[in-house]
Order: C-alpha cells, then structure tokens, then sequence
C-alpha cells in the first residue's frame, strides 16, 4: 500500500501541475485533495484494450496489469475487472453505461481490500476525476 | 426383518432426497416493484467482481431450512415495508429486474476469504449495474435466523449508499461508528445502519460515520438519488414505528397532526423527493400542503429517541 500511495501521490502533483495549466480548473466544490482528471477517450480506451492492459489514463496515471473480467449486464453495461500490477495487486472495477438516449457514462473504484484507502471514479459537470477516498467509504462491514 | 430393513433404507433415501433437493421457497414482498433485492440462499460461484481479488469464490448453500428462510424473509421485508422494493428469493426475478436497481444478498456459511465479520458489502453497489453481490456470513452470528435477518437488512443498507450510523461526542468526536443506541440507555432501539443485533432496530436519522457535522436519513437516503426507489403507492397508512405522530385531520392543502414530543419532520413525494421540511412541537400542530403537488406523499419525523413516517395523500 505504501507504493501505491507513493504513486498516487506522485500522479496527484503531477496532476494538479497538469490541471493548473488548464484552461477549465476542476470545479471547486469537489471536495477533494487529490483527483486526478480522466478524459472519456481514455476511459474508453479500457474497454477497447486486450488483455494485458497498458493504458495511460492521464499523465503520469498508468494502468498496467490484466483484466481479469468482462462481462455485459442486461445490455446496457460492461463492466471490467482490471488487477493491476503496479499497486500491489489492487483492482480496478469499472463500469461503462449506455442510456436509451445513447449516451455513454462510466462509474468504477480502485481498491485492495482490507488496505485504508482506495479511490473512486465520479463525474462532475461530464468530466471525470479519480478521487482518493477512505475504503470505508467505498466497502463497509 | 428384512422388510423392515428395505423400508428403512428407502426411508432414509427419501429423506436424504428431499433435504439434498430442497429447494428455496420461492418469495417476493412487493412484486409491483421493479427495484429488487434478492436474497440468495443457495451458494453461488463469483467471478468478476472487487471481491475477487485472490480468484473464483465458491459460496456454500446456507443450509437453512424453509421455515427459516421464509422467517428470514420475513423480518428484512418488514424492514423496507414502507419502499417501493421487492425483496425477493427468486432469482429470475433479480434477472428481469432492472440493473441499476437489484442487487444481490449472498447469504453463505462461511467469509473467511473477506474475514470473521458478518458481512460486507459495497457502498452505494445497488445502482452499479455490474451484478456486484453484497455479503452476509452465517457463521460470524451462529447461524442465529434474527441475527442474519439484521445483518442482511444491514448489508442492503449500505448497497443502498447508506453509512455506518456513528455516535460523537459533543466536539464531534467520534465515540463509536458502529451506534449501538447508546445515547438512550433506557430505549431498546438501535439503528440498523448501528448495531442492530441486540435491541429492536430500525432507520434512523442520524450522524454518518463520514462525520459529525453530517445527517444521514436513512428513509429518505433509500428512497431518493442514486436508488430512485420511492415509496409504495397503496394509499393505506402504515407506520414504520411507534405513533409519536397522529395524523387527526386531513384537508386539502392542510395537515393537523397531534405530536408527543418536539420533532423534526420532512414531506417527500412518493418519489423520495423532499418537499417541505420544518419543525414538530408537542402537541397540536398544523402543516400547510397547499404548495405541495397532490398524491401520495410521505411524512417523516425524528427526534431523539423516536422516529416514523406515514403515507398521506393530499
């Protein structure tokens, strides 16, 4: 756990450097210290991706490690089980959703249970931000 | 003898037959509605999901009998009377149910994979549409029938994004998250979102184990954004607990309500939409509806020690 949050911590500074840069700051009211913005292209890229997975999400936010599952849930989404090699084994769940209306939305956490903290992927004003947040908040006893 | 023998052995097939082969009755608390929580009695075999981490999980039968099952049923149905859910026992139900709003109990002996605790589950998972289950573990609670029907209706709680009701200090320092209704010694009520093995349990409005400055609604959490569950539409009244609130005259746009005690309350749409919001005093006390639409509302109210809601129609 320690790696990751090494990692994480690193990916957050270069994403908050990366976001400083930008044009349209992450919305103030997320109430977040560390999150790390996601286009959807590279969302989307996860779906598309074979099984051994490589896939830069956002600068310095590299998802590397094998999906172990895909599956399709009443035709309306696919979710993918991604174990990743390079946070001590922590998964990443996700989950993309297609409305009647055609539209594409994505929803997914990064954790290894029992381990303190994890992250979560939200939307706000249609884009996307990994937040780090306490497991507790994301899985409860 | 030997008769008696070859009816003794067939005896014993049949039983051994009808205890291998029993099947799980076939339940459901409110077929009308489309959101469903399925309970699952039967093992199952999980792939794909966060609890995979070290591979496939292959959750035993739980072994109850039918009268179990069915008491069990009974007790988590109870518990979500007042929502437009079916809780359910039979698994094609969960399958047409839509996936944003099911989710499945798996209710098995043993969690060692996870840990000695009496389940687990992921927050806020019923909306998921990814079939994620959520967990309850027999063993950790010796196979008590009461004690599992607490902790799956615990379970459902948190699929439905619901915390850990917590109790704080006055500095807002957190004392335990798991409220076990500590703060009334005298009250056998707990939360079910708290303790709820040992006293009678119920929703509550409460401080979340996400903090002290927070108000989790439990009711109101259910029903409303991301579950869009709402409330059941049959007109008739039905109070989740106690009488605290009596509603003595019903008019349109006006509620006279006798209270027993200072109270906080809040009208939702059926929906679970908040309409209006405001406080109880004891005694007579009236509510203006006019600005509220008509229909099916609900009236929720909460105080320290007691809480209820009740079906309106305006």
């Amino acid at each position: 756990m320690n790696t990751l949050k090494t990692i994480l911590s690193g990916l957050c500074l270069l994403c908050s450097l990366q976001l400083s840069a930008q044009e349209k700051p992450a919305p103030a009211e997320l109430p977040y210290s560390n999150k790390i913005e996601v286009s959807d292209q590279a969302l989307e890229s996860l779906f598309q991706a074979p099984e051994n997975i490589s896939v830069e999400l956002a600068p310095g936010f590299h998802i590397k490690g094998k999906i172990e599952n895909k599956s399709d849930h009443g035709n309306s989404v696919i979710s993918l089980l991604i174990k990743l090699n390079n946070a001590e084994g922590s998964m990443l769940s996700i989950a993309r959703y297609r409305d009647p209306k055609g539209g594409i939305y994505y929803t997914g956490r990064l954790l290894k249970l029992h381990d303190p903290d994890g992250m979560m992927l939200i939307e706000k004003d249609k884009r996307y931000f990994f937040i780090e947040t306490q497991q507790r908040f994301l899985v409860s006893e | 003898m030997k008769k008696y023998s070859i009816h003794i052995i067939v005896c014993i097939f049949m039983l051994i037959h009808l205890n291998v082969f029993a099947q799980t009755p076939l339940l459901n608390s409110y077929s009308p509605a489309a959101a469903t929580v399925y309970l699952d009695f039967d093992g199952a075999e999980v792939n794909g999901t966060i609890w995979n981490e070290q591979g496939r999980i292959l959750a035993a039968p739980s072994g109850l009998s039918a009268a179990s099952v069915i008491w069990i049923h009974k007790l988590i149905s109870d518990h979500f009377k007042l929502f437009n859910l079916n809780i359910t026992t039979d698994p094609a139900v969960y399958e047409r149910a839509p996936v944003h709003q099911r989710i499945r109990i798996i209710i098995t002996p043993d969690g060692s994979w996870y840990g000695q605790v009496s389940g687990v589950s992921a927050i806020g998972s019923f909306v998921w549409g990814d079939d994620t289950p959520a967990w309850v573990f027999m063993n950790a609670m010796g196979n008590n029938p009461l004690y599992i029907a607490a902790a799956a209706t615990h379970q459902i709680g948190h699929t439905l994004g619901l915390q850990h009701q917590s109790l704080y200090d006055a500095y807002g320092v957190m004392i335990t998250e798991l409220s076990g209704g500590e703060n009334n010694i005298l009250s056998s009520e707990a939360p079910l979102m708290g303790i709820p093995f040992y006293k009678q349990a119920d929703w509550k409005d409460g401080h979340p184990s996400t903090g002290a400055q927070k108000l989790q609604s439990d009711t109101a959490m259910i029903a409303g954004a991301p579950n869009y569950i709402g409330y059941r539409k049959t007109g008739e009244e039905t109070a989740l607990s106690g009488n605290a609130v009596k509603i003595e005259k019903q008019e349109p746009g006006s509620l006279e309500l006798n209270s027993s005690g200072n109270y906080s309350y809040r009208l939702f749409d059926i929906s679970g939409r908040l309409l209006m919001q405001g406080n109880l005093k004891t005694g007579f006390n009236e509510i203006r509806t006019s600005t509220v639409n008509t229909g099916v509302l609900v009236l929720q109210w909460s105080g320290e020690y007691v809480s209820g809601a009740q079906k309106i129609i305006n």
